[in-house]
């Protein structure tokens, strides 16, 4: 255990400590119980039992139901609703993150500048996110009102009368619509964890680029993008786990319309669900996306474990 | 294995996970700098952009219908009041709601920062064996969507009776609440030097009096974070909610929300005032929070 490449004071006690410091196997169960127990029996009990559901042809009500085997998941590349919902989700996770990132960073720039008001500043962009995603639906449905909405009011106001419509109403415009808020809502985080990124790049770099005669833009390409990698990774790590989990403001902004233009896997396992009693059905649905999920983000949870377990 | 480099591990690279709790004021930038005007004004204007749909949202709730209906909702008002919050107060049921999401606030959140405490400290400073295979069980629970475990979810409730109950939901919520803050917290422990811990040992302490004594008020910082963040989540929850609860007398702020907003449909102003009166609370602690919310976020977090 004594990897003794560090300097010679350092590598006694630390040996030591290393063998002393932790207690015995009984105690730390103890400590581990409470919470393991908890997330095993509400969340992956639940989902290893959405599992076995998702190969049944369970209505979500009878005390009984047939093992189907594949037979739902055979099902989903026949059901238009679920290619629908396949290309809402992708067209969701890139929008959300691709202008989330891009203007958040060019804030953080901005803010990492000469600026005044910053903790204004940084307050009003990340309001949004602490607000319930129910509230955002209500207020961003009420701004797209085709009579008494603020944004059709506006167009009338400046003239562009003919632009205004039922932006929620009609397929052409429903998903771009609900993607806006969430685009809205979802600045604030990477423009806080650049913002905090920016500001640990040393000064230096950019005055030694200044006299070698580097432009503004070269040493954006070349020192703070670099530098922003971490940054970088973790922004777009966890708004890809989060764009997975899309639910709330769609179910509460177009109910998956109009018709289904607005339907993404979600939503589409909720109503298979609950309107539809096709839990077995539903359950499927919800799997593939989780699976879609984890295996997109494993990358990133082993890096957590790694470091936290360094 | 592990390398011996502590001291690197200290730098703050504040956009990594493990980074400290940092506070607002660090992030605020360099203090003498002032001045950039021509920045200011194009940073104040885009900031009023996005907040513009909050602000018209108070105005309107504070504004008489037939004034709404009148002048169009860009339209100053010509008048003020404020009987659309007590109009949105009874008809969205917001005494029934309140009452809900605050009782299951405080179930909930303080029982699960403790768990996660343990266990957190269980895998940053005791001999836990599978420590790394929990830990990436655990940190999976980040990426589940809730969705997955809605079915199992109720059939468990019902079969126990907690179906449409709000102390029915603190059991899910709970699990999902663990990963994100034993990760936070687990990196807090970690940078707390086992010095302390052998030095409390020498002196009879066993596990339990050093986590309560010693780690936890140690770890204020990184524990009103947590507090602060689970509480949000909590407040806003919906999937669970929706699912879980059925009655009127039952429902959170999230769902009774929801119901407000299709009886409202036609009342502009009250409406309004509603998704205020929905939304205040946690504007409030927001604003005067937001020193651990930020350093909490650049800590590594995610928003449930």
């Amino acid at each position: 255990m004594g990897t003794a490449t560090l300097e010679a004071p350092a590598v006694d006690s630390t040996v030591v400590r290393r063998r002393r410091r932790k207690y015995g196997g009984l105690s730390a169960w103890l400590f581990a119980l409470p919470a393991l127990a908890v997330y095993l029996i509400f969340l992956v009990y639940p989902a290893l039992s959405s599992l076995w559901f998702s190969f049944t042809d369970w209505d979500g009500l009878s005390p009984t139901y047939n093992v189907v085997g594949l037979e739902n998941y055979l099902a989903m590349p026949k059901d238009p609703v679920v290619i629908q919902a396949v290309i809402n989700n992708l067209i969701w996770t890139v929008v959300t993150i691709f202008f989330p990132v891009v203007i958040g960073l060019a804030l953080a720039m901005l803010l990492n500048g000469k600026v005044r008001g910053k903790p204004v500043i940084r307050l009003i962009f990340y309001t949004p996110c602490v607000l319930p995603l129910v509230a955002i639906a209500s207020i961003w449905g009420w701004l797209y009102n085709p009579q008494y909405g603020a944004i059709n009011s506006f167009l009338r106001l400046i003239g562009l009368g003919s632009l205004a419509q039922p932006w929620l109403g009609q397929d052409s415009t429903a998903l771009a619509a609900v993607m806006v808020p969430a685009v809205w809502l979802r600045v604030g985080f990477p423009m806080l964890l650049y913002l905090a990124a920016l500001q640990g790049i040393n000064t230096d770099m950019y005055e030694a680029a200044t006299v070698d005669g580097a432009t503004k833009s070269q040493q954006f390409w070349h020192i703070t993008m670099p530098s922003l990698r971490p940054a970088h990774y973790i922004v777009i790590a966890l708004s890809l786990i989060d764009s997975f989990k899309v639910f709330d403001l769609i179910y509460a902004m177009t109910y998956g319309g109009p018709g289904t233009a607005t339907q993404v896997m979600g939503t589409w396992m909720y109503f298979n669900v609950f309107q539809y009693y096709q839990a077995g059905y539903g359950t499927a649905i919800a799997v593939v996306i989780t699976i879609v999920a984890i295996i997109v983000s494993i990358p990133y949870v082993r890096s957590q474990v790694k470091e936290h377990a360094a | 294995m592990s390398t011996f480099a502590e001291g690197a591990e200290l730098a703050p690279v504040s956009a990594l996970p493990d980074a400290h709790i940092v506070s607002s004021d660090e992030l605020s930038g360099k203090p003498k700098r002032k001045g950039g005007i021509g920045m200011t004004i194009i940073i104040a204007l885009v900031a009023l952009l996005w907040i513009s749909p909050l602000v018209l949202l108070v105005i309107t709730a504070l504004r008489p219908l037939s004034d709404f209906v009148a002048n169009g909702p860009l339209a100053w008002p010509q008048e003020w009041t404020l009987q659309n919050f007590a109009d949105a107060w009874g008809v969205g049921n917001f005494a029934t709601t309140y009452r809900n999401s605050a009782f299951l606030l405080i179930l909930k959140v303080p029982l699960g920062v403790l768990i996660s405490a343990m266990l957190a400290f269980a895998l940053a400073k005791l001999r836990l064996r599978f420590g790394a295979v929990i830990m990436f069980a655990v940190f999976l629970g980040l990426t589940i969507p809730i969705y997955i475990t809605i079915v199992p979810v109720f059939i468990l409730l019902r079969n126990i009776g907690a179906v449409d109950s709000v102390p029915g939901l603190v059991g899910p919520y709970l699990a999902f609440g663990i990963p994100f803050e034993v990760l936070v917290l687990q990196s807090f422990f970690r940078q707390l030097p086992d010095e302390l811990i052998e030095a409390a040992k020498m002196d009879g302490a066993g596990p339990w009096r050093i986590f309560f004594t010693l780690i936890l008020p140690l770890s204020t910082p990184a524990l009103v974070t947590v507090l602060i963040l689970d509480a949000v989540a909590t407040w806003n929850e919906f999937l669970f909610a929706l699912i879980l609860l059925s009655s009127d007398a039952h429902k959170t702020i999230p769902v009774g929300l929801l119901n407000f907003q299709g009886q409202f449909a036609n009342n502009n102003t009250g409406l309004a005032a509603g998704i205020l009166i929905a939304v205040v609370p946690i504007l409030i602690a927001y604003i005067f929070l937001q020193r651990w919310i930020v350093g909490g976020l650049t800590a590594g977090a995610t928003k449930g």
